[in-house]
């Protein structure tokens, strides 16, 4: 009997040490952590955007948050999103119907900055709605350029061969692909973890939605020219502007190469952008006229 | 021996019912919905429907579950001859990973309505778990493509009845213990944003499930633990056992999904074992280089059976 | 008390050399096997587990006298878990990029049978300053087993060593295949068992060789 109790007492002490130990560092390492993946995706935005070093002080990211809401039998989706206030910024919540229309509009006690926090943005979503189920789908940036909009940046992931895989492609204002960035993935390396190189990464490039649509993966593989020219990092300084517009006449219809060993990865990505872009473009259509119609003060 | 064989046997029929009925149609006039190809869906009826009501594509709408605010342009419908089935033509190709809903407004069939219709469409929920199974056997197997629990693999895998010794007992273990870190990782751990005490967790219920399956072996049968009780220390020491309920966590899995990646793990490790000793107990009558006998030579071997392994990738059952 | 009998040096070089967790005792493989494509990974994991096998020999070492040894295992096992998840935190929080090419085998570590022997068989029954001696040796070890292997792979399947490009082509892709991680430490152990017997032969020819001299 003693010898359980010391057992008990033992064991006890070392689960409380532990305990204190863990806490304490979790305490300091999320802070951290929530801090240096915050510039980790800023840099990655304006890297997508094509600005390495130097980055334009009017360059200003508006996020926008989508909730799947539902409401008894009816589902609505809510867009949260920044909107200007007499000399301040704030955050509104526009619930838009299946049919696309306006079906609520919400003000929302928050920041746009510190809405970037899951926790606290979805706090302050329940005060200002209450009873209704709200479940966070996704997020998309609209990139904007001294109030014009330059770009939009999309994020969302996929199942590749080995694991989920997660992208951010970047369109510009016409809905042309401007760049992809794989942010993380558990593909093998050699094979699958090759979607990583500039040259897949950058066939993507310039195609438009109706390109995109109909995207195949072939299992040819480049040609030398191609692959010079993918791997350029400023193509207008290599070439001159003759040829730069040859070499896009001539490949700008080819479909994706797969890469070598790994068609499945390959396929995987070309049909998780697809998606996510098609998704996309079929939605910001509807808010941006739900936004027009209802003369909503969006920042972008 | 025998009786715990039966008992199984009746959980896995009882497990099949109740997912069976799980994939039924969600109407009672619709009979069967289901992706025909690339850009089709076909609907049949319990009856004749009326052709007015089944050419007029508004009628009906498409939608991924996933986003309810996306209808997919539906191109065509176009009836069976004996007007009890429907197949939708799509503009655009399916996603067919997703589950889709498509829902018919007023079906008209005898001359008058019978309401309205949601049903969901979705890849076999059976076959789902079923690729999910052999996925974890063949395509994933832990051993040979994951390159998990080496240790107790190289260690185990002398002797043919070694290894199907331990890898039952292993895949005794590792069923109870994903299950019970599933439970607890859904309902405790993740509700209070607790994600961060997943190892010190998962490694605690594994030593748990193996503790208590000795106590419960010992008394209950005893025969049976003196044949299988030396494995269940080792299991501990294996990386799948660790592996697997952090996968679950990883990905999100629901309950039958996680069972059944948790028993192909455990069927491929036992596969993987089996295997392994066939090849080392005929290795010990052929004539191996002296430096390369022991573990070098077991490391090329399950270097070559990892190669071959690679054949399975790729592999797409339903 | 079996430290007093041999010298620290002697008890770090036991670690790399005599006792080496990949090349001698066989253990924890399954890190060398599958993320040891490039030096960097092996130079990265070899590190947690170094930091890992220290810390947790130092602190079974400070309360060897406490445990109870009926609960000597699971103390163990809360020990590693806990330096585990320390490591694991840390790395997620500031080097992000690290952590995600190690994925799952940071926290696998918890696992790895080499450093449970350890604690067993050494830190348990030995002072602070021995355990620790011995845990930086047994974690050189394992780094120098993944460093090696994984710059036999890089060199040989990407041409590269940390990320420079050395030859300038790739001689045999196949080491970069994961796969391939079995082949080279097969090979590697069977050379280092072969340098071992050449080694024991020679040893013992001059031996005999002088023993049939002493006996004429």
């Amino acid at each position: 009997m003693k010898e359980i109790v010391k057992i008990i007492i033992g064991l006890t002490i070392s689960c409380l040490f532990a305990g204190v130990v863990l806490g304490g560092v979790y305490v300091i390492t999320a802070k951290a952590k929530k801090h240096n993946q915050y510039l980790d995706v800023q840099q990655t935005m304006t890297k997508l955007l094509g600005y390495d070093k130097v980055v334009p002080p009017d360059l200003r990211f508006n996020h926008i948050h989508r909730y799947i809401i539902e409401n008894g039998d009816c589902t609505c989706l809510g867009y949260m999103l920044p909107v200007k206030r007499e000399g301040d910024e704030g955050c509104a919540l526009l619930v838009i119907d299946l049919q696309g229309r306006l079906a609520g509009r919400y003000k929302i006690d928050i920041q746009p900055e510190k809405a970037l926090n899951e926790q606290d943005r979805k706090q302050a979503l329940e005060k200002a709605l209450d009873g209704e189920i709200v479940t966070y789908a996704d997020t998309a940036v609209i990139a904007t350029l001294g109030g014009r909009r330059t770009a939009y940046l999309l994020a969302g992931k996929f199942p590749g061969f080995k694991g989920f895989i997660h992208v951010m492609p970047a369109l510009d204002s016409g809905f042309r692909i401007l760049g992809l960035e794989i942010l993380e993935h558990s593909e093998d390396p050699g094979l699958g973890g090759e979607i990583e190189q500039v040259y897949f990464k950058n066939q993507f490039k310039g195609r438009d939605l109706d390109h995109l649509k109909y995207l195949k993966v072939i299992k040819q593989p480049l040609s030398k020219e191609y692959k010079i020219y993918l791997e350029a990092k400023k193509p207008e300084e290599i070439y001159s502007n003759a040829d730069l517009a040859e070499i896009e006449k001539k490949y700008q219809n080819s479909d994706i190469h797969a890469l070598t060993g790994a068609t499945i990865s390959s396929r995987a990505v070309t049909r998780g952008i697809k998606n996510i872009v098609k998704k996309f473009i079929y939605r910001i259509r509807i808010l941006d006229r739900v936004i027009s119609e209802n003369k909503i003060p969006a920042t972008f | 021996m025998r009786r715990s064989f039966k008992i199984s046997f009746l959980l896995i029929v009882m497990m099949i019912c109740v997912l069976s009925g799980k994939c039924r149609a969600g109407d009672r006039f619709i009979r069967n919905s289901a992706f025909k190809g690339d850009r089709q869906i076909i609907v049949t009826f319990a009856g004749p429907v009326s052709d007015v009501w089944a050419n007029d594509i508004s009628n009906f709408t498409v939608n991924e579950k996933p986003d309810p605010d996306i209808m997919l342009e539906i191109e065509d419908s176009t009836l069976s001859l004996d007007k009890t089935s429907l197949v939708f033509t799509f503009k655009d190709p399916l996603n067919r990973e997703v589950p889709h809903c498509l829902t018919l407004k007023q079906i008209i069939a005898d001359g008058r309505s019978q309401g309205t219709a949601t049903v969901t469409l979705r890849k076999n929920y059976l076959a789902h778990l079923f690729s999910v199974f052999l996925g974890a056997v063949l395509i994933q197997n832990f051993v040979f493509v994951k390159y998990l629990g080496l240790c107790v693999f190289l260690g185990v895998s002398q002797k043919k009845s070694t290894a199907v010794g331990m890898g039952i007992t292993f895949t005794i273990v590792i069923v109870f213990a994903s299950m019970l870190s599933w439970f607890l990782y859904r309902f405790v751990l993740k509700p209070y944003h607790l994600d961060f005490l997943q190892v010190i967790v998962f490694i605690g219920l594994v030593s748990l499930t193996v503790q208590g399956i000795d106590t419960v072996l010992r008394k209950v049968n005893p025969a049976l633990f003196k044949s299988f009780g030396v494995y269940l220390v080792l299991v501990i020491s294996s990386c799948i056992i660790l592996a697997v309920p952090l996968m679950l966590a990883a990905n999100d899995y629901d309950m039958f999904e996680s069972l059944m990646l948790s028993l192909g793990a455990g069927v491929g490790f036992l596969l993987a074992l089996f295997l392994m000793a066939s090849v080392r107990e005929r290795l010990e009558l052929a004539n191996v280089p002296t430096p390369f006998r022991g573990m070098p030579i077991a490391f090329i071997i399950t270097g070559l059976f990892a190669l071959s392994f690679m054949g399975f990738s790729g592999m797409s059952l339903f | 008390m079996s430290s007093s009998s041999r010298t620290n040096r002697e008890l770090f070089i036991n670690g790399i050399l005599n006792e080496n967790p990949i090349f001698r005792l066989a253990l924890s493989m399954c890190p060398a096997v599958g993320i040891s494509t490039t030096v960097m990974n092996g130079i990265l994991l070899g590190i947690a587990v170094l930091f890992v096998q220290v810390f947790s020999s130092c602190t079974i070492s400070l309360i060897r006298n406490h445990i109870h040894p009926r609960i000597r295992i699971p103390t163990y096992t809360l020990t590693i878990a806990t330096w585990v998840t320390v490591i694991d935190l840390v790395l997620a929080a500031f080097f992000p990029t690290a952590y995600k090419s190690l994925g799952i085998f940071v926290r696998l570590i918890v696992v790895f049978c080499f450093i449970t022997c350890r604690l067993d068989v050494f830190a348990a029954r030995n002072r602070l300053f021995p355990s620790c001696i011995d845990a930086l040796g047994m974690g050189c070890g394992f780094l120098l087993g993944m460093v090696v292997v994984g710059g036999v792979r890089e060199l040989l399947g990407m041409g590269t060593l940390l990320g420079y490009n050395i030859l300038g082509f790739r001689p045999m892709f196949f080491f970069a295949l994961p796969a391939a991680g079995f082949f080279t430490i097969g090979f590697m152990t069977a050379a280092f068992n072969h340098m071992e017997t050449v080694y024991n032969r020679k040893k013992s020819t001059s031996r005999g060789s002088a023993a049939s001299g002493a006996g004429l």
